[in-house]
């Protein structure tokens, strides 16, 4: 059983404060769900974890079985058992998606399991030897992150809004295969949303509601339906 | 005794009057100076010739990546010190001598030719029969030894033929090589060259190209530099007759203190021309690279197509990158452009290949891999895989350091 603990996190963007205390807390296998409205912090919680140039860690910790990820380099993190599937997975020309896992790591016969993954997902085979992300589609794009997370298999994966911009048959690609990885491994899922639709596809444990940069509500599945019905406002003041 | 003396020597023994006449035009032009605007940024202020005596020596055996090119070819021929040493494989309508130094007024204002032309001991000549078709290459693998040796390659290929020739050059530390090619491509000819130069690199190459490409005749080249300390690299193309198409392709990785040097001048002087000419490379180190080029278009050569572009990628603070790109156009019925770019990697492209799980040093490798691709894909398929592979080598080397 494993543990995923953000403690008070604090991150700047442009030298201004976006997360100011955040905390949350998971173990293998759940499913955790974050919701908030635009600008609340979702996303640059999703980007600083996973070390992104432009996110400034300025307080606070985040360990997964103690181990202090914002001291690593992002590969390193990924060796922690961290990964981010994003919400626009980025161009690179001139890189094969399948060479880019070939020097992940270790992971034995890299292009086999691709094919398996992407098998799973309903991405067409070729497409694993192309560029990454150049010329595809959003729903493979998606899709291709999913390869990466099956290969990878993370101990706990983010998912940056990967349902945004997805139709039905991609998302519920997408939900399956998230919803598996939490049997086959326990892997722990943590899903920045702000739309319903993967919560329909997926059957969440705990739902945190974050504003101005903290959670602000934990809850069942029922905090959503509450969501749904009375929007964010309620939530705001909450804020201390 | 100065490198000077020792050419008259050499250049009294040989009893021809092509090298006297060469060696009295070196002297009368004496070495150029940056003042001189194709020399502008070179480091020619090191080069001292008094350092080098002429090379001589055996050849080396072949390194692995000439061994991985010679056992794709149709025909090897060796040539040491710019001499024609072997010729194995046969391919039909394809013959190889070497001739004597004949005076070539297209390079009566190039010190450094006209150097060539006295000291070197003869033309490698090839000379494709017109209707030649091969399928597997010819390979040209140039060895020299310390000291100062001068390859002349002279390739003659017929009309309506079609083949690929990889020019291969290596040799010993302490080289200064000054090699001088000229390929005339005949009417409705197609030539694929390969040129990939791997001195050591304490070495000073300073190579030379012209092409001259007749009516709806073709030149794909690809110059691929990773050696010598300063390597100088001037690829020129004339096309002189209507429908006559040049693509060029020069790639270059600067390591430590490299300077890599690309001149090229592509010359449209009939109707319906084209040219693509694509420049890229990377330095590190202290490394830098000086690309300049030149597109010139005659009155008179209309729906000429030429466009040049030239990408730098630093991979250092302390490398650099000069990219002058020049037009000289002298009719209005033309397409031109040109482009050219000098930055780092792409620092958000790099954290999502981390993100993925790949090292900082795993990402860049694959990054610069990958902004080379298309230069190594290029390449005829017989020798894109050696190419890659040495270059793959290369890279982990620059990326390690």
């Amino acid at each position: 059983m494993s543990h995923f603990v953000i403690d008070e996190l604090r991150v700047e963007v442009a030298g201004k404060e976006v997360l100011r205390g955040l905390s949350l807390e998971m173990s293998s296998g759940e499913v955790h769900v974050i919701m908030g409205p635009n600008g609340s912090g979702k996303s640059t919680l999703a980007h600083a974890l996973a070390g992104h140039p432009g996110y400034r860690v300025t307080g606070g910790r985040a360990t997964i079985d103690g181990v202090d990820l914002l001291t690593l380099a992002p590969a390193e993190r990924v060796s922690a058992g961290l990964f981010l599937a994003l919400q626009h997975p980025l161009d690179v020309p001139g890189v094969r998606l399948v060479d880019a896992l070939a020097a992940a790591g270790e992971l034995g016969e890299v292009r086999e399991r691709m094919s398996e993954e992407a098998a799973r997902v309903g991405l067409r085979d070729e497409l694993l030897d192309r560029f990454m992300n150049v010329d595809l589609s959003g729903g493979e794009r998606k899709r291709a992150e999913m390869v990466q997370f099956g290969v990878l298999r993370p101990r706990f994966a983010i998912l940056d809004e990967i349902d945004s911009g997805l139709d039905v048959d991609a998302l519920g690609a997408v939900a399956r295969r998230l919803a598996q990885a939490t049997a086959e491994w326990s892997c722990g899922v943590l899903a920045i949303t702000h739309f319903r639709r993967l919560l329909q596809e997926m059957t969440p444990d705990v739902i945190h509601v974050v504003s101005s940069g903290r959670v602000v509500a934990s809850g069942g599945p029922e905090l959503a339906e509450k969501l749904e019905a009375e929007g964010y406002e309620p939530f705001s003041a909450l804020e201390s | 005794m100065t490198f000077l003396d020792q050419a008259r020597i050499v250049v009294r023994d040989a009893q021809q009057a092509p090298r006297t006449l060469a060696l009295e035009a070196f002297e009368a032009l004496g070495l150029p100076t940056t003042s001189d605007e194709v020399w502008r940024y070179a480091p020619l202020r090191e080069l001292d010739l008094d350092t080098f005596s002429l090379a001589q020596g055996l050849a080396p055996s072949s390194s692995s990546v000439a061994q991985g090119l010679s056992t794709r070819a149709a025909l090897l021929i060796r040539v040491h010190n710019g001499e024609l040493i072997e010729v194995r494989g046969e391919a039909p309508g394809v013959s190889v001598r070497q001739r004597p130094v004949e005076t070539d007024e297209r390079f009566a204002q190039d010190a450094f030719s006209q150097l060539a032309f006295a000291l070197s001991p003869g033309v490698v000549e090839i000379t494709v029969e017109p209707g030649t078709v091969l399928e597997e290459p010819v390979v040209v693998e140039s060895t020299v030894s310390r000291g100062a040796s001068f390859p002349l390659t002279s390739l003659v290929v017929g009309a309506r033929s079609s083949l690929s020739v990889v020019e291969h050059l290596s040799g010993e530390s302490g080289a200064f090589v000054v090699p001088v090619s000229h390929y005339a491509v005949a009417e409705s000819s197609n030539l694929r060259l390969g040129t990939y130069q791997y001195l050591p690199f304490d070495g000073w190459h300073i190579a030379r190209s012209l092409a001259t490409l007749e009516r709806d005749s073709h030149l794909a080249q690809a110059v691929i530099s990773l050696g010598a300390g300063y390597n100088r690299s001037r690829n020129d193309a004339d096309l002189v007759a209507p429908g006559a198409r040049n693509e060029l392709r020069t790639t270059y990785l600067g390591r430590d203190a490299q300077v890599h040097d690309y001149r090229t001048r592509q010359y449209h002087r009939a109707p319906r021309t084209s040219s693509v000419l694509l420049s890229k490379g990377a330095v590190a180190g202290e490394s830098r690279s000086i690309y300049t080029g030149l597109i010139e278009i005659e009155k008179g050569a209309k729906k000429t197509d030429a466009r040049q572009t030239n990408h730098n990628l630093l991979l250092s603070p302390h490398a650099h990158a000069d990219s002058v790109p020049n037009l000289d156009i002298r009719e209005n019925d033309v397409v031109c452009a040109h482009a050219s770019s000098v930055g780092p990697l792409d620092e958000l492209q790099r954290w999502y290949l981390e993100s993925r799980g790949v090292p900082r040093r795993d990402a860049e490798r694959l990054m610069i891999q990958g902004f080379l691709y298309e230069m190594v894909a290029a390449l005829p398929d017989s020798v894109s895989g050696v190419i890659e592979s040495a270059l793959a080598t290369e890279l982990s080397a620059v990326v390690g350091a």
